[in-house]
């Protein structure tokens, strides 16, 4: 068996505290199985996601980000969310113009009622990671050092 | 003296003497021949070392920030922008500036003049706009080269030579000269390549960089109070110059100016190590255009670009 197929990816979500963190919580007591590789932390809206949030989470290690929130219009500040997706977006596209993988930094709408969306998109996000190699965007050869934990 | 400047001095003088500006911020001739320098003043005396010509690089309304009272700001198309912009995100408010727009004919890129004709700066004796030629004279002989050889790299991208914004403007738009595959050229060969090249590239780019932090000082877009990269709770980068962290730094100051850099080049300019931030720059200000249609500092009563949204646009990416 290849070294690749036993890797497993990491990933890092930011949950939004009141539609894709209940989604998240319903999926679990739905008994949804989904994969393990996600790592959730909750925030208290999308709109809080900050582009160095998600490159920090890169720099530590983890193989990919998934930015979830509430639906469009459905922001429980109102605009939270519409916020987010304009800076999800530039910092998506500039990243990727840096060379990162487009499938490192994902998001998502996920509602409080959508568990079953919120397994499948961690299902699919985990598979695209999958496709490629594990994140050594801030690993140094030269020198040895490997992205802090 | 041209004409221009003799107009710039006489308002810049009125201005100060009606009161309607406490500071001038202009430019002044720099130690080294062809060079200018950026001055502030509020002496009248001072007046008559202002100067305009194809050396007026620095973009001043860095120096808004810094200032308590009413300044009087010479300022290029990209300037001008800089300060809507300013305005756009209550920086600065309009009623206390007094906007000097000067018509860009763009600058010169001395490096440029100094390699077509192969001689030192001290060698040659005048630079001078003729129409969309630049007129080099050398021991009298007067040599023409066309204004896409001598542009600064910045220049040569420009759409907005004449001020977005002023309240006195100093003289009639010049021919606008650009180019702008030549501008981008370094974007589309990154472009081309592969993200893990590209990676690579920014990577060897970034293991020069010092940390000097130039490139923010000199940025107008760049107006926190206190930078992330100084915050020590939590602690976001290592204060130490490793690439990963150069990177860090450099990637979200880029994210932060969106929708305020106006590629005016300062940065790209300031950096001791000559990394291309403008290849940078230049791509942010590219994305947010496509995006969202989005031009940094061209219409002051406009929401900033990541204050504002449309309820229905840059979807594709979302599950």
């Amino acid at each position: 068996m290849s070294q690749e197929s036993e890797w497993e990816p990491k990933i890092l979500g930011f949950l939004c505290r009141w539609c894709s963190y209940a989604g998240a919580d319903l999926a679990g007591t739905s008994r949804k199985k989904y994969p393990a590789n996600i790592r959730i932390i909750k925030i208290p809206c999308s709109g809080r996601i900050d582009p160095l949030l998600i490159i920090r989470a890169l720099r530590t290690g983890f193989d990919g980000v998934l930015v979830s929130g509430c639906h469009p219009g459905d922001c429980h500040y109102q605009t939270g969310n519409y916020r987010a997706r304009r800076r999800i977006a530039i910092t998506k596209n500039f990243l990727e113009y840096m060379g990162m993988e487009p499938q490192r930094l994902q998001a998502s709408w996920v509602s409080a009622s959508e568990g079953g969306k919120f397994a499948e998109v961690v299902s699919e996000i985990t598979r695209d990671l999958k496709e490629i190699s594990p994140n050594r965007l801030f690993t140094d050869e030269r020198d040895g050092t490997k992205a802090t934990e | 003296m041209s004409e221009t400047e003799q107009k710039l001095r006489n308002e810049a003088m009125t201005l100060l003497e009606q009161g309607r500006a406490d500071y001038i911020i202009g430019y002044e001739a720099g130690s080294l021949k062809f060079t200018t320098t950026p001055l502030i003043t509020r002496d009248k005396d001072d007046i008559d070392r202002l100067v305009i010509n194809p050396f007026i690089l620095n973009n001043l309304s860095v120096f808004l920030g810094d200032i308590s009272g009413k300044a009087g700001i010479v300022a290029k198309g990209c300037d001008s922008r800089s300060i809507v912009s300013l305005i756009q995100d209550q920086q600065l408010a309009r009623e206390d500036i007094v906007i000097i727009g000067v018509p860009c004919s763009g600058v010169i890129d001395l490096n440029k003049v100094e390699k077509l004709t192969g001689k030192d700066r001290d060698e040659l004796d005048d630079i001078a706009w003729a129409g969309d030629k630049a007129v080099v004279t050398i021991e009298g002989a007067k040599k023409e080269f066309p204004a896409k050889d001598v542009l600064m790299d910045d220049c040569l991208s420009c759409d907005m030579p004449a001020p977005q914004e002023y309240d006195i403007l100093l003289d009639e738009v010049g021919p606008l000269v650009c180019d702008k595959e030549l501008s981008r050229s370094q974007i589309k060969e990154l472009e081309e390549m592969s993200p893990e090249q590209r990676w690579e590239f920014w990577k060897n780019e970034f293991s020069r960089c010092i940390r000097c932090y130039a490139c923010r000082q000199v940025c107008p877009a760049c107006f926190c109070k206190r930078c992330f990269v100084e915050e020590t709770e939590p602690q976001w980068i290592s204060p130490l110059p490793k690439w990963q962290d150069n990177l860090i730094f450099q990637m979200t100051r880029m994210i932060h100016v969106a929708g305020r850099c106006t590629d005016c080049g300062e940065c790209q300019r300031s950096c001791p190590v000559n990394i291309p931030l403008r290849s940078l720059s230049k791509k942010m200000e590219e994305i947010a255009d496509e995006l969202f249609q989005y031009k940094a500092g061209t219409d002051k009563d406009a929401p900033p670009l990541m204050a504002a949204y449309e309820s229905e646009e840059a979807e594709d990416f979302i599950r």
